[in-house]
């Protein structure tokens, strides 16, 4: 997938409203493969909803949405699926961990589906961004910081033509976000992926080729 | 790992329950179907040597048909009408000896000799099983049917009262009886073997070629018209044949229709047992769904995300279906054992009742079991896909 487009797409409870000034919203919106994006929104903008409908969780907006040109309400379930394990990762805003399982568990789980990372790799990752000791630990006995980083490795494993982060350090620390930063460009690089972050304060401190406020 | 996540909030008793009920449901419908293959013999079976779906009709004998001796017998057009019968697959005649037999044996030094008639029918009627059921010209020894009845009569009445030996079915077929046959005034000695005992045929019956050949050799040429048919049906519990008899005045001999009634109250007792046994089937299955529908209810969170982190709907509601297909595996094999253990104990009861009762098969309980496993499974298998499917259209 090289392109994500939004063609005067607009959330329907917004349909209603006579001004909506956005640079997302009911304009001609293109996100490429390759480049950095951050979509800066304050509060009740529809950030969720832009998130719940690329990713196909929910089709309540007038508009297009495509993918490479197809329109995403085209698509089936096994084309969902497969996007979903191949194309586009997605770090929920409300992450969306499994919280009786422990930290490697959550990853596996997905990283079983894929096959993409080895478990070496996940380590590094965990030892990196300083949650190494709670490898073992159920998510739900973690902070909410903890499992962002959690929901955070474990969407970067899959292959990826965009990812997609829903306020990542909402609960981080600086220090924690530049890791995380880093982390999320060596693998963008590595892939030639795009990467599109929202966030309604804090920013992942990225080189963005475009930012847009929602 | 997804099992893992998905088996919590099982309910063990709920799952226990729809175990427990299915089973009685199961056990219910396979016994009776086993039951009534089993037993359906038992009112069916006919002389091992005859076929087994038929009747045999005569006509009334009136007062005023005695006095004008007027024979209650069939015409060609009589038989013809009951061959255009539906339910008639075939139609013979008794053809009655046209000349004297009287047959003797000796016993114990006794003999015992007494006047008797023969009849015949096509030979077509009688079991080609049955050895020894031919003649040839020229054969000094002719094979004999006599009804059961004869025997019972001799050993419980005759040999009783005049301490002679009791003498079993098949000392009777080792002896031979010596007939007398006359007509045109000629008379003939030949040998009686008895090679079958019917409890359903009251006549003494002979091959049709011998007599064909003994009509033709001592008969006196008369061209008698029948007095009993003997039917092959469909089936003898149909109501039109009874109505067809009813309408010409014809009677029938034997217990086959009486056998249709007793059939028909067993098909009709083990259609309700049967009833009950699927409406506990269906109301367990029933249970079973709202069963997993709820566990399905409880997981939904972790079903959607499971789904959105890449899992295909398929690989998300294989475990359930792979519980429930477990579940109604385990009710169908342990039913069928539960069925094989009953059968065991009632066949041994029925053994003893009817002692040459021929062996069924467990075919019916294992087929019918297969069957309900697969419905039950399919249907299932469907309604958890489509639970899953609903979560993930969920707007």
């Amino acid at each position: 997938m090289n392109s994500i487009e939004l063609q005067q797409t607009l959330p329907e409870v917004f349909a209603g409203r006579d001004t909506i000034v956005s640079d997302v919203w009911h304009r001609q919106v293109a996100f490429q493969k390759g480049k950095m994006y951050l979509i800066e929104a304050a509060s009740g903008t529809g950030k969720s909803s832009l998130c719940s409908f690329i990713y196909g969780y929910r089709t309540d907006y007038q508009g297009i949405i495509t993918f490479d040109g197809v329109n995403v309400r085209k698509l089936t379930v096994k084309q969902w699926t497969d996007i979903r394990k191949r194309s586009l990762s997605m770090l929920f805003q409300e992450l969306r961990l499994f919280p009786e399982l422990t930290a490697w568990e959550n990853v596996q789980l997905k990283n079983g589906l894929t096959g993409f990372c080895r478990k070496q790799q996940v380590k590094d990752w965990f030892e990196q961004l300083g949650i190494a000791d709670k490898w073992d630990v159920k998510v739900g006995k973690m902070s909410y910081g903890q499992q962002q980083r959690v929901a955070f490795v474990r969407c970067l494993c899959q292959p990826a033509d965009f990812f997609f982060l829903d306020e990542p350090v909402s609960h981080l620390d600086d220090g924690n976000g530049q890791i995380m930063a880093r982390i999320l460009k060596e693998e963008a690089d590595r892939q030639g992926a795009g990467v599109i972050v929202t966030s309604i304060g804090k920013h992942l401190p990225l080189e963005y080729d475009r930012v847009l406020s929602l | 790992m997804i099992w893992k996540l998905l088996r919590q909030h099982i309910s063990v008793a709920q799952l226990a329950g729809f175990f427990l009920a299915n089973l009685c449901g199961m056990v219910i419908v396979l016994l009776s179907i086993q039951f009534y293959k089993d037993v359906l013999p038992v009112f069916t079976q006919g002389d091992s040597f005859m076929k087994k779906d038929y009747v045999i009709v005569s006509k009334k004998v009136s007062t005023l048909g005695s006095l004008v001796s007027k024979g209650g017998t069939f015409s060609k057009g009589d038989i013809a009408d009951m061959e255009a019968q539906p339910f008639a697959k075939r139609t013979g005649a008794f053809t009655p000896a046209q000349f004297e037999v009287s047959a003797g044996m000796g016993m114990a030094g006794m003999q015992l000799s007494t006047a008797m008639f023969f009849e015949s029918v096509p030979d077509e009627f009688v079991d080609v099983r049955l050895e020894g059921w031919t003649y040839r010209e020229g054969q000094d020894e002719i094979p004999i049917i006599i009804p059961r009845n004869y025997l019972n009569l001799y050993n419980f009445g005759f040999a009783q009262s005049r301490n002679l030996p009791q003498l079993s079915e098949g000392v009777m077929g080792m002896m031979t009886l010596d007939v007398r046959i006359s007509g045109k005034g000629r008379t003939e000695r030949m040998k009686g073997r008895i090679v079958g005992f019917s409890n359903r045929l009251n006549t003494i019956l002979v091959p049709q070629a011998f007599m064909n050949w003994a009509n033709a050799a001592f008969g006196d040429g008369r061209d008698n018209a029948p007095s009993r048919l003997i039917v092959e049906v469909d089936n003898p519990a149909d109501d039109r044949i009874a109505k067809y008899f009813k309408d010409r005045g014809y009677e029938t001999e034997g217990d086959k229709l009486d056998a249709g009634k007793t059939t028909w109250f067993l098909k009709m007792v083990t259609g309700i047992v049967l009833t009950v046994g699927l409406i506990i089937s269906v109301l367990s299955f029933y249970l079973l769904m709202l069963s997993i529908y709820l566990l399905l209810q409880k997981n939904t969170k972790k079903l959607e995300n499971l789904l959105l982190i890449g899992f295909s709907p398929a690989a998300v509601a294989r475990p359930y279906q792979v519980l429930t297909v477990a579940l109604n595996a385990a009710v169908a094999v342990i039913g069928v054992l539960v069925v094989c253990v009953a059968r065991g104990s009632y066949l041994d009861m029925l053994g003893r009742l009817v002692p040459d009762l021929e062996e069924g098969s467990l075919w019916p309980a294992l087929l019918t079991a297969g069957v309900l496993f697969l419905v039950v499974s399919v249907l299932n298998v469907v309604a958890v896909r489509r639970k899953v499917d609903s979560i993930r259209v969920k707007k």
